[in-house]
Parts: structure tokens; sequence; C-alpha cells
């Protein structure tokens, strides 16, 4: 079932007053439960496209729909507020918000949706029990390692049961053990949950371990399986 | 080197670098807005007073001027002329009758100073023939009186009424004439207006059979800062019978009130520079901060604490003196501006004239505090620098090159 | 919100010294302008009570106009109207009527000036505190001996003693010039050059017949129970004399003056402060700016989670709100001790600064005042004014989208 549509989406911004063309063209589906990478040299658009997706920025033309609805028409309120309920996302760095512990930084975005605070709790240690980090609970960001923020990143998004993970080079700050232990906590999720996951990544581990890659060069799709 | 580094450093944060500039500027402003004000307030009263009445130079018999009794004549008038006639410095002089005593119309009467005045002369040194608002000066006639207009609304008289004047002679008994009216003046000081009647000197020594004694001479010199030296040159020449007083003698009071302004002006800088401090301390630290790894670089490349700690200093005097700069162009400039019609305290009217202001005071500069200001601003804010700098010397390069 | 609220709490504590610089800065302003504030007010007090108990009164009636032109005929006479006005209002402690007129006083061959007051001494005495500042001799008893007491200075200048007899002469209702000889009981000290160099009191009946009024006065000389009681008061008293040509004056108006020397000192103290807290707004500004554009790559991942625009601001809001709360605070605090310490321990000045202080009326004192009015309106003040400089960095959270939030430098 689709989940995620492009059409002939294209993306040109101005980097200091020259203007970049960074998306070409982009047509792509992506269908529900998928687990796709977007791999490319530098400068390929994969980070853009990954935002395009993401709903952080808006086609210069083109469309984009999700479960059959436009949203690049929507207002900032009404993305804001869907990104909140509908989607998950894991950045390379600076995930955590630094005066919040790990448990309440998962905690946060049910906060935000008003979620009653012993469902809350109860939603958030499960969780962490589950991707094996309840021990970071009342540990704030300074106090973990790269790798146990990015697991905790991890938790925060798919607290929520978001449609889609977004995922902008997580692993690129990791040492090799530590990224492939996050790549088969993303995965476990994608199997156990039916979650959608959207990777942007130059990573090797990354690109082999993908089910599906969609390789991008200079704002193209060159080539997809 | 370290003047080019430090100066464009400041412009890294452009925002941060002007709002600091620009809490300099507005503490600047402000002083000299203040400073100008005061120093207004307080020269008009010094000056308004000069120019009325007290001018620079007083002589009397001694003792006059805290008991001002009729029976004290200046002992050799004569001899006292030739003293201040050959002073180059001395521009102009005045004799003068004074006595206490009583003004009446039909409808009331009020005590009064009676100026016994020789009109032309006193036209030069004091400034009354100019004050006039109604008729006019003298005119040379025996018995005319000129009066300010409080007095005058008290009397209930106008142009060409009569007024009798009494006072004492000497001998004890009364004097008295009978006077026209014929000019109303109106002064800065309301109780000038109220308290001070002017008639030909040869009348009211008639009228108090004083024959051609006086009791002050009224002298101005060719510029106020002189007088003291004229007053020490006419002391010298005169004995133990007579007083010489300058204005700063007269009015000790006001004087004392103006050094004492000095000081406080010092404080009020003091305030708002402490005030400006918080901002500047804050903001160097911020500045420091942010750049703890070139900081580390520059260490490890081998730059001396010493050059570190002074870069980070200019780069705060020169926040100071831009700020200051801009401050001292834009308050000036104001300050100029305003003087030019002065402000209006009519609000506070009665007051100010009650101290001999006048209702609108001129804000005026000088040169003094300004310089004062020009000193202190900057040191103030190279001092909100010591402490982030003293924070970056002490930084470690090894750390501070990877700092996150 | 309670979300909102830890946040912002949290936030602020991030950068323990530059939060602790903005605190310091915060207090210190209002600390001085509570300390300044309590000063200023806290000697107007001082001064005025000085002055209305003193010698003005609160309320004085007098005939229309006389305050600005005082002139011997603005005479009235205390008919049964006045009187049972007088009597029936229960604000009113006490009150005693004066005549004022100039004359001159003589004693052998010098004549000085004199402001002539008319008192009847048995209801002055519970009026006003005329009385205390008796310096030599004795306060005449009978409303109509020939006994005065004139101002210290005016007898240094007379060169006459106690017991010793003056001749007074002074213009009169009817227009005729009238002398009486006096016998000098005593004089007085009130720090002010006006009238210890020419005050000159006598009893109140004399005074009519010096002056020719045949029983008439110039002014009634009110004392309330209560100071907070004048505007009502006056107002009544009007009303129940209005058509009489009589008019009823507060002390302000009788001193005016003095009131505007006060209101001038407020005005200028008021602007100072003011200047104070605009400089220290500027620190904040540059403060809570630099904290905002710090994290923006903070701002930027949390928006792209999905909290709204409205809820970010709303935390940076809280930021600085909490901030300046605890500046208020200890402002507050140590404000209060300040000016407890100079409400019991008033400056006193001596020598040359309390004579120039004298010269313009005023006592040589500065005192302090715990009126919670000053405390209230500083912290408001103070309130104010950091958050409105708040909405500078307020306006960048709002103008910020989560990309560039994200990829800021």
């Amino acid at each position: 079932m689709e989940i995620l549509r492009t059409e002939n989406v294209n993306k040109i911004y101005e980097d200091n007053k020259v203007p970049v063309h960074a998306l070409k063209n982009i047509n792509l589906k992506i269908n529900k439960g998928e687990y796709v990478a977007i791999a490319g040299p530098s400068g390929s658009g994969k980070t853009t496209l990954l935002n395009l997706l993401g709903t952080l920025d808006k086609p210069t033309s083109g469309k984009i729909y999700f479960e059959n609805s436009d949203f690049t028409s929507k207002s900032r309120k009404e993305l804001s507020e869907f990104r909140l309920r509908k989607l998950g996302f894991i950045f390379q760095a600076y995930n955590l918000i630094p005066v919040l512990t790990a448990l309440e930084n998962i905690e946060f975005s049910m906060m935000l949706l008003g979620v009653p605070e012993k469902e809350r709790r109860e939603r958030a240690k499960n969780l962490m029990a589950e991707l094996g980090i309840d021990g970071l609970a009342n540990k704030r960001p300074n106090e973990m390692s790269g790798g146990q923020q990015q697991r905790v990143a991890v938790a925060r998004a798919i607290v929520n049961n978001p449609r889609i993970v977004l995922a902008d080079e997580p692993t690129a700050n990791l040492d090799s053990e530590n990224g492939s232990k996050l790549l088969d906590l993303m995965e476990k999720m994608n199997e156990e949950k039916n979650i959608t996951f959207i990777f942007s990544s130059h990573d090797k581990q990354v690109i082999e371990r993908a089910r599906r890659l969609i390789l991008l060069k200079d704002g193209r799709i060159v080539s997809e399986n | 080197m370290l003047v080019k580094l430090a100066w464009r450093n400041i412009w890294r944060n452009k925002r941060r670098s002007l709002i600091v500039t620009g809490s300099v500027v507005v503490g600047v402003v402000a002083l000299i807005f203040i400073d100008g004000l005061n120093n207004g307030f307080l020269s008009q009263m010094l000056f308004n007073q000069v120019n009325l009445n007290i001018s620079h130079i007083q002589i009397h018999k001694k003792g006059f001027n805290d008991n001002k009794v009729i029976q004290s004549f200046i002992p050799d008038k004569a001899k006292v002329e030739r003293i201040l006639a050959h002073n180059k410095k001395i521009v102009h002089f005045s004799e003068r009758v004074i006595a206490f005593g009583l003004v009446s119309s039909a409808i009331s009467s009020s005590g009064v100073y009676i100026l016994g005045i020789n009109p032309d002369d006193e036209a030069k040194i004091t400034t009354i023939s100019k004050s006039i608002i109604k008729g006019e000066y003298f005119s040379g006639k025996q018995r005319e009186i000129v009066i300010g207009n409080k007095l005058a609304e008290k009397l209930k008289v106008g142009l060409g009424g009569k007024v009798i004047v009494l006072s004492n002679r000497p001998d004890g008994s009364i004097g008295s004439e009978v006077f026209r009216v014929t000019g109303i003046f109106k002064s800065p000081n309301s109780e000038f207006n109220k308290a001070y009647i002017f008639v030909p000197i040869k009348t009211l020594q008639n009228m108090l059979g004083l024959g051609n004694k006086i009791h002050e001479f009224a002298i101005i010199t060719t510029d106020y800062k002189v007088t003291e030296d004229v007053k020490n040159e006419i002391r010298n020449q005169l004995d133990e019978s007579y007083e010489v007083l300058s204005y700063r003698d007269i009015l000790p009071l006001l004087i004392m009130q103006m050094e004492l302004y000095k000081e406080t002006i010092y404080i009020i800088n003091l305030i708002i520079g402490l005030a400006l401090l918080f901002g500047i301390i804050n903001s160097m630290l911020m500045a420091v901060f942010e750049r703890i790894n070139e900081i580390g670089v520059l260490m490890a490349i081998g730059m001396k604490n010493g050059k570190i700690f002074t870069m980070i200093l200019l780069e705060s005097l020169f926040i100071g003196l831009l700020g200051t700069a801009l401050g001292l162009i834009t308050g000036i400039g104001l300050t100029e501006l305003i003087s030019i019609h002065g402000i209006d305290f009519s609000l506070f009217a009665e007051s100010l004239e009650n101290w001999g202001i006048g209702a609108v005071i001129y804000p005026k500069l000088t040169l003094e505090n300004l310089i004062a200001m020009l000193f202190m601003i900057p040191f103030i804010t190279i001092s909100g620098a010591v402490y982030p700098a003293l924070k970056a010397i002490k930084l470690e390069p090894v750390y501070a090159i990877s700092y996150v | 919100m309670k979300l909102l609220l830890k946040l912002a709490w949290r936030n602020i504590w991030r950068n323990k010294r530059r939060s602790f610089l903005t605190l310091l800065a915060i207090s210190f302003a209002t600390t001085a302008a509570i300390a300044t504030r309590g000063m200023q007010l806290g000697t107007y007090a001082v001064n005025i009570d000085y002055a209305v108990n003193m010698f003005s009164g609160y309320l004085q009636i007098q005939r229309e106009g006389f305050q600005e032109n005082p002139s011997l005929n603005k005479a009235f006479k205390l008919n049964k109207l006045i009187l049972s006005i007088l009597k029936k209002n229960n604000r009113i402690k006490s009150w005693s009527p004066r005549v004022l007129a100039d004359g001159l006083i003589s004693y052998k061959e010098n004549s000085q000036g004199a402001a002539i007051f008319g008192l009847n001494p048995q209801t002055e005495k519970h009026t006003t505190k005329i009385f205390t500042r008796i310096k030599k001799g004795k306060f005449f008893e009978s409303d109509s001996s020939n006994e005065i007491i004139i101002g210290y200075k005016l007898l240094q200048n007379l060169k006459a003693g106690i017991g010793d007899t003056v001749v007074i002469l002074s213009q009169g209702f009817d227009g005729s010039l009238g002398n009486l000889k006096f016998v000098i009981a005593g004089t007085v000290k009130f720090g002010s050059p006006g009238i210890d160099g020419m005050g000159v009191f006598m009893p109140i009946k004399t005074a009519q017949e010096l002056l020719a009024l045949y029983g008439r006065i110039h002014a009634v000389v009110i004392n309330l129970y209560d100071t907070y009681e004048i505007e009502k008061t006056k107002e009544l008293l009007s009303e129940k004399l209005h058509g009489t040509g009589l008019t009823v004056l507060d002390w302000g108006e009788i001193m005016p003056d003095f009131k505007q020397a006060i209101e001038l000192d407020n005005v200028s103290g008021i602007l100072m402060l003011f200047i104070l807290m605009v400089i220290v707004a500027f620190g904040i500004l540059n403060t809570v700016l630099m904290s905002v554009t710090e994290r923006f790559r903070e701002f930027g991942v949390t928006l792209a989670i999905g909290m709204s625009q409205i809820k970010l601001m709303i935390l940076v809001f809280l930021e600085t709100v909490f901030l300046t709360l605890i500046g208020i605070f200890l402002g507050n605090v140590a404000g209060y001790f300040i000016n407890l310490y100079f409400v019991r321990n008033p400056i006193e000045f001596s020598g040359e600064l309390s004579s120039l202080y004298e010269e313009y009326g005023f006592l040589p004192v500065i005192r302090s005042t715990l009126e919670p009015s000053i405390f209230l309106n500083i912290s408001i003040a103070v309130l104010l004014i950091s958050l409105f400089v708040t909405i500078y960095p307020v306006y960048k959270v709002y103008k910020l989208e989560p990309l560039k939030g994200i990829r800021y430098t």
C-alpha cells in the first residue's frame, strides 16, 4: 500500500546567490513498511530529498502526497501537527534536548500531544526496555556516548507510532560497531512494528543493509530497486 | 597586528557588537543630556543673579553685606573711584544707595529693598534696563521709580501711578517721598520682582538725608574668570574699613552647590557605567567562549597569554570608544540643538523663578565633564573585559582546540 | 504548559555564569531603583510633614486671590458660617486664625523689613508647631498683648536684645500708616532664612489693631487628623464655602515653590532611573538573544519533531520571565534592607551642606521609606521593560524554520 508519492518534484535553492538545481524531476513511490535508503555522492541531493519527504522543506515545483493527501499545500501549522503525529526524525547529531533526561526526551512528543502522565511514562519505559536502553533513563545527553544518544533518538522517534521515520545520516558520527547496533535496532522496529524507514546516507553499512536502495546523482534518480 | 585583529573580531558578531555599542551610546547621550541640563540650571542661577544685581565685585564698608544698615556708607568714595578707574580689567562700575523700606500704594504696601542708582551707569552693568516690560527705564526726571511686575500687581499700580516710599534715615527718623511709576520690569527671579525697587540715586539721597554718600560700588570685569584677581588687586589698595566681595563671596551657597555638582556628576557617570558593565561583561564572555577553539589554536601556535589578554581588552576598548564617540556626537548635537530654544519647564515655573532660574532652561555643556566622560566610559568597558580575558588565558590549548 | 515551565526553568541554568550575570544586572537595577526612590520619597515625606505641621497647616481658608497676590485688604471676618463649618467637620483636628502683613521693624536707628504674622497663641499651639521653635525667651500667651517673637537673625541685625522695645510700622486696611511699640519676648529659629531673618510673630488682636483690620483675618490654618484626608476635606469645605468669596487651599497651593521643588526632584529622579533601566535592558537583550541563537540547532530539531512555533516562543518568553522575576525578587529583598536601614538611621547633614539645604527650604536630612508602592511600581517597571526586550528574540524564534535552525552555524 502506497504511503508516500512524489510527482515531478524539483528543488532549486540559492547558495550564495548562485541557484542550485538540487533535485530534478523526482518521481518515486514508497509503500508502507518499506526500509529504504537514499544514497549518493556528496551533493547528490539526498538530504534535500529527505527534508522534502519529511515536510521540513517545500519543493520548487511538483507535488508530494502522503497517503494520497497533497501536503505541499498545507500550512506551517498543519505540517507541524502532522510531523508530531505521523512522522519520526533521527538526525545526525543534536537530536536530544540537552536539559531533559533520556526518559523525558522520549516522553517529549507524547507530552506535546497531551498524553496523560501515567500512560506516557509506561510507554516510554516499555520502549526503552525493548530497545535495551532502560539503564539510561535518568541520564542527560551529555552523560551518554554518541551511540547511546542515537539509540535514545530512535526511541523518541518511534514512541508515538509514526507512520514514517526519516533518518538523515544517523550513523555518520558513530564507529562501525555502534553504527551496526543502531541499524539492528531500526531494522527490528521496522519488522516488528511495520514502521516505514527512509534513510539518507553515504555510509557503506547502511547501503549494504538497505532492503531498497534509491541512488541519486546530480539530483536525479539513477537507479532504484 | 593585535589592533587589527581586535578590531576585526568585533565585527564577527555584528548584532551583538551593535547592541553593546548601542547601550554605551545611550549611556553617554543620557549623561551628556543630564549634565547639560544641570549645568544650564546652575549657570542660569548664577549668571542671572550676577547680571541682574550682584555683578562681579561689590565694595562696601566692612560689615555691610551681613548687616545692611543705612549708616554703613562707603568711607571714602572718591578714593575708591580713583582705584577703580585705573584698573584696566574693570569694564564698568556703578554706585548705589541701598535701604530697606516700605513702598505703599493706595491699595497696599510692601517691604522692599530700595536701590538708588545712576541709571546710565547701572544700565551698563546690569540687565535691569533690558528687562523693562512696560513703560520705560529712567528718562532723567526726578522721582521716577521702576518696580517689578509682581510688586506692581500687589500694589495694584500701573504706569504713571503714584507710590510712597518710606525708610529710616541715619538718625532714626523716617524719610519718605512720593514717586511716579515710569517702568515695570520682569526678571527671571520672582523674589527680585517682588522685593526690589529702583529710584534715581540723587532722589534717594535727598529723601534720606545722605548728602552724596553711597553704600555700594558694583563692578563688572572684562571676564568673570579674572574676577578674583581684580578683587585682590582692589583689596590690596584699600584698608580694613572696606570689604571687597566677589560674587563667589556673596553667593557662597550657590558656589558650593556648583562645586558639589562637579562631584555629583562623577557619581552619576559611575552609576551609569556600572549599569553598562553587566552588559559588557556578559557580551565579552560570550565573545570569548564562542572562540575557544580558535584561542586554543592561537595558543598552540605560540601566541603569548599577555597578547591574548590584550587583544580581548582591546576589543572591548574599541566598542567602548566607538560607543563613546557616537554618543558624544549624538549627545552634543542633541544638546546644542535643544539649547537653541531651551526646554520649557513652566510646570515648575514658580519654583524655578523663585530660585532665579527662569522657566526655560538652556542646557549647557562643559568641556571638563565631556572629557571626564571620554575617559571614564572606555575605562569601564575595559574593566568589563578583564574577567572574560582572564578566563581566556586560563584555557589549556589542548582542550580548547577540540572544544565542542 | 507544565512541560514548557519545566523546560524553561532548566534552560536558565544551562549557562550558569551568564544567567548569574543577568540576574545580577536585574537585581542591581531593581535595588538601585528601590533605594533611590525610597530616599527621595522618604525625604519628601519628612519635609512635607515638617512644613505642614510646622507652619502652613494641611489646609488654609483664604479670600480668593490672596495666595497669588497677598494684599492686606483681601481679608475676611471669621463669621458664624465659617465657625460652624469648621466645628462640624470631624476630620479637622484643630484650626487657628492668622493675620499676614509686611512692615518695617526698627530698634533705635536700625530698621529691617518684617514679615508680620498675627497669631492666636491658644489655638495656634494645637494647630502648628511654631511654638516649639522658640530659641530664647518665651512665646506670648495672650492674643492681645504687645509682646513679639522675632527670628533670631532679625534680632541680630537689629542689634537688639530680649526685653528691648521696638517700633513696627505698617500700612493699614484703610490705607493709613500705623505704628505700635512692641517688646521682644523671645526669638525663634526655623532654619528658614525668610522667617529667621524677617519673621515677626505677634498676638492676633494687636496685629489687627496695628493694621486697622477691625477683627478681620487673612487665613484660617487647619490641622487634620490624617494626611490622606486632605483631598476629601478640601472638597467638603470648598462646597460649603461656595459663593462666599473664600477658597480652600492645600499645602501644595500655599507653598507652590516648595511643592514644585519636590516635583522637580521627583521627576529628575524618575528620569535617571528610567535611563538606568534602559541601559540594563540592552544588556538583557543581548543575553537573551545570544542564549536563543546558540540554541538554534536544538530549536530546529524541536520544531522538526513537531513542537509548534508558538510553544517554542512561549518557552523563550518564559525563560526571560523566570530570570526577571528572580532578579526582581532579589532586588526587592536587598532594597528592603537598604531602605529599612535608612529609615532607622536617616542621614543628617551639618555645616555648609546643611545651610545649602535650608536655603532652599529643605531639612538637611535624608531618610528612606518602606512605602509598599515603591517596591510594587519598580518591580512592575522592571518586569515590563524586561518583557519588552524579549520581543525581538521571541520574534527571531517565530521566524525560525526547522531546517534553518538545524543548519545554523
